[in-house]
């Protein structure tokens, strides 16, 4: 039974590795999952805590993650290393490539360990102040947005790739296999940079970011101190340190393996694997203190709280979040967003809303927004428009950052208007019979003249980006979205016309 | 049908067509036999089928044409190159009736069609404008394969020979490489080319649709027609669209007629006058829509209607 743990604990990771993976794929046309597919953001307690203070309601949505964090308090923290698919994408790479060589003296990571409670505080109070610096560290929406944007189109590049090799091979004409389009993303580059850096961290220690730098890892620690589940170590001990050089958090002091930090383990198990067989887990009474804890001064919390808070307001401070008409009116919003300033501090940068999206439209900004929306969502009608029958990034984004709208009520919403630049268009300036814009305009927004050329009827634009994405003038289209600000309901079209 | 021509008369075939030639000036239309008979008939060029339900409309409209098996070989590969290129439901008349969509199907494989595909490059996402349009599913429950040409892989690049203004364009491959090609269009209002007919839903069988409205739209739609003749035009006007086209959703009419040509500017050309000219108030003239003329032009097929066997049919 005990040698049977840690291939049930693998074989458990993987299995929730892939469940995310197919979670992910499956965030696609038509989403028809009965699970709701971004089901492990939704059970992030990190995240359903500040998405919860900072949006000032209860999102249902996030209420699972409560759920989790019960069971943390009750079990210990079993979520890093059983579930976490970031820490199973970890542990498999420190396993391949970072295999931990043997240290010759013991190490105090002391300063290491106080570090994620340093960066714990400083996000929670940046975050509670709309600078969402920790949804970029949050492991679940770390990897999800990694998959997303970084790996996902590269899967389509092969794919493609690969279907006009294999449809030559098949009988001419009997079975037609379409490439599809590529997703593009922007800030592919950056994200994967920020990914292969987190995990060549295990060449310095096995799980390096977990033990160190998780935000979601430091809350889990924070409440598994009362853990019920404990470890304990009979007088067989033999002083072998094989759990010792085992642990993958190290949270078993190497002067005296007897004890452990209760906080940091994981729950793993693999300390079971003692030679002697001197340790077991069992229920014991929940306790507060716990041996060789951080030794976190008064200093040192209140300068990763007046760092959070001095971070936060320069962010606030910035002419990119201030109402100083220095906005960015090419950052236009998915349909459903909540206003700016709450919409960059609930929404996690998780990127299900760019994989969900049917036509690649919805793109992860960089500093777009400034630093406070790094990684949100933003429409760029050039790459892809908001297709009119489609609600699907509401229906996904597991904090309610852009709403769930019915799609008569989604059809009905401007998140910018079109402009003509009518030195660029070829039916003003050029004199052509074009109207593409007019032809794909879903709302009737754009007539044309007696010339036929294309007027925009500013009262029915929606600002979906179908005639900037189609509009054939070669680079920057002749008709430009621009975003109207604020999201305002448009009167509904009367007639015929109203039944979409 | 490319070889159509070389195809050498049989000895049944010429016996066939003697009885029948020799038959008929004996025997009244109303003959009970006479329908059984039709399908070597070649009575017209284009037939306006009216009255019935959309496979009455359907059938009616092929048998004076000599019927489907005129046009199908047992085991030929069939391209329908439908018209879903919007996310819209089918009452909006802005894609084809399913009814008649799913008949043609089944009338290919009657005539012993080996497979039958339908193409659309849409102009909404594919996925929408199959699943709002309902013809996905219609034409898998006919037994069609339906594809939507977003994937570049699907085309092949082609000199256009004949083109006045377009040199090279990226056509379906399949319907280049298909047995029989029916174009099934659906006639709408269009604001930017007056009307969408028979020759301009040809542009869906392209890869970069919109770059032909920068090279010159009437122009190209008349040279892209040149690439792939369709052996068949099944023209679905049982509701078209009059208003807010090509998109709609607008004001609809239920004409209820089910027109088949092998003349494409033809049937075109009577299509035309189903819409009102916005200056003048009066039916299209052919003319006064330039692909149709621009492909007159070309020899495409014949613009006047004076000149074209056609033939009204009543379907119940």
């Amino acid at each position: 039974m005990k040698k049977a743990i840690p291939y049930l604990k693998r074989t458990i990771q993987a299995l929730s590795f892939f469940f995310l993976l197919y979670l992910i794929i499956k965030t696609a046309f038509p989403l028809e999952l009965k699970i709701p597919v971004d089901l492990y953001l939704r059970l992030d307690p990190f995240i359903g805590i500040i998405t919860i203070l900072t949006k000032k309601e209860v999102i249902l949505r996030m209420l699972p993650a409560v759920g989790v964090l019960l069971a943390v308090v009750v079990f210990g923290n079993f979520f890093c290393g059983w579930f976490c698919p970031m820490g199973k994408t970890i542990d498999f790479f420190d396993r391949i490539f970072f295999r931990e060589r043997k240290r010759s003296k013991e190490s105090n990571d002391q300063a290491f360990r106080r570090l994620r409670y340093g960066i714990f505080i400083f996000s929670l109070v940046a975050g509670l102040m709309a600078f969402q610096v920790m949804y970029v560290l949050d492991p679940i929406s770390l990897i999800t947005r990694t998959l997303v944007i970084a790996f996902f189109p590269p899967a389509i590049f092969v794919f493609n790739a690969i279907v006009p090799q294999v449809q030559s091979l098949l009988p001419k004409n009997s079975f037609i296999l379409s490439t599809v389009p590529m997703p593009v993303f922007k800030v592919n580059l950056l994200i994967f940079v920020f990914f292969i850096g987190i995990l060549a961290l295990g060449t310095i220690r096995k799980r390096f970011w977990c033990r160190y730098l998780c935000p979601l890892g430091t809350l889990f620690s924070i409440v598994s101190r009362f853990r019920i589940l404990k470890r304990f170590v009979t007088e067989d001990c033999t002083h072998c340190l094989r759990c010792v050089k085992e642990c993958p958090v190290g949270a078993i002091p190497e002067a005296s393996p007897q004890e452990y930090r209760r906080q940091d383990c994981i729950a793993c198990f693999k300390c079971l694997e003692c030679p002697p067989e001197a340790v077991s887990f069992h229920i014991g009474l929940p306790r507060w203190r716990t041996v060789d804890g951080v030794d976190l001064s008064r200093r040192y919390v209140l300068g990763s709280l007046g760092l959070g808070v001095v971070s936060a307001l320069m962010i606030k401070a910035n002419p990119l979040q201030s109402e100083s008409g220095l906005k960015n009116n090419r950052l236009i919003r998915p349909p459903g967003a909540l206003p700016e300033e709450q919409f960059v501090s609930v929404c996690t940068g998780c990127g299900e809303c760019l994989k969900v999206c049917p036509n690649n439209a919805l793109q992860s900004t960089l500093l777009e927004a400034g630093l406070a929306g790094l990684y949100t969502p933003r429409l760029v009608p050039r790459i892809g428009y908001c297709e009119e029958f489609c609600n699907y990034c509401g229906r996904i984004c597991p904090t309610e950052a852009i709403r769930p709208l019915a799609i008569e009520e989604k059809r009905l919403l401007q998140m910018g208007i079109a402009h003509i630049n009518k030195t660029r268009c070829i039916a003003w300036d050029a004199e052509k019979i074009c109207l593409v814009c007019n032809e794909q305009c879903s709302y009737h927004a754009i007539i044309g003249d007696d010339k036929k050329r294309p007027i925009v009827k500013e009262e029915k634009c929606t600002g979906c980006g179908i005639c900037e994405h189609k509009c054939p003038v070669d680079g920057e289209a002749a008709i430009i979205v621009y975003a109207s600000g604020v999201q305002k309901k448009l009167k509904p079209e009367n007639g015929n016309n109203s039944k979409g | 049908m490319s070889d159509s021509q070389e195809r050498k008369l049989t000895r049944r075939q010429f016996i066939k067509g003697a009885t029948v030639a020799a038959a008929l000036p004996l025997f009244s239309n109303t003959l009970p036999f006479y329908g059984s008979l039709a399908h070597a008939v070649e009575e017209a060029d284009l037939v306006i089928a009216q009255n019935g339900s959309a496979s009455q409309l359907l059938q009616a409209a092929m048998a004076p044409l000599g019927g489907m098996g005129r046009f199908i070989n047992k085991g030929q590969r069939v391209v329908i190159k439908a018209n879903i290129g919007w996310a819209r439901t089918p009452d909006q008349a802005c894609t084809n009736n399913p009814d008649l969509f799913s008949a043609l199907i089944k009338m290919c494989y009657e005539a012993g069609a080996k497979r039958v595909a339908v193409w659309d490059h849409t102009c909404d996402n594919y996925q929408f404008c199959f699943s709002r349009s309902g013809l996905k599913e219609t034409a898998q429950k006919a037994g069609a394969d339906i594809f939507s040409g977003h994937g570049r892989n699907s085309y092949k690049q082609v000199e256009v020979q004949k083109g006045k203004k377009l040199k090279t364009v990226e056509i379906l491959r399949d319907v280049l490489e298909s047995d029989v090609f029916i174009n099934f269009p659906i006639p709408k209002q269009h604001f930017a080319t007056e009307l969408t007919l028979g020759l301009k839903n040809l542009i869906g069988i392209t890869w970069d649709m919109e770059q032909l409205h920068k090279i010159g739209l009437h122009q190209c739609i008349a040279d892209v027609n040149t690439v792939r003749k369709p052996d068949l035009v099944v023209m679905d006007a049982i509701r078209i669209l009059t208003t807010n086209g090509p998109k709609g959703p607008g004001k609809t009419e239920d004409i209820g007629e089910v027109i088949t040509s092998t003349d494409i500017v033809a049937a075109d050309a009577y299509a035309a006058a189903f819409f009102k000219h916005p200056k003048t108030g009066k039916p299209f003239k052919p003319e006064e829509i330039e692909f149709v003329k621009n492909a007159y032009e070309l020899g495409l097929g014949q613009i006047n209607l004076s000149k074209v066997r056609m033939k009204k049919v009543t379907a119940a």
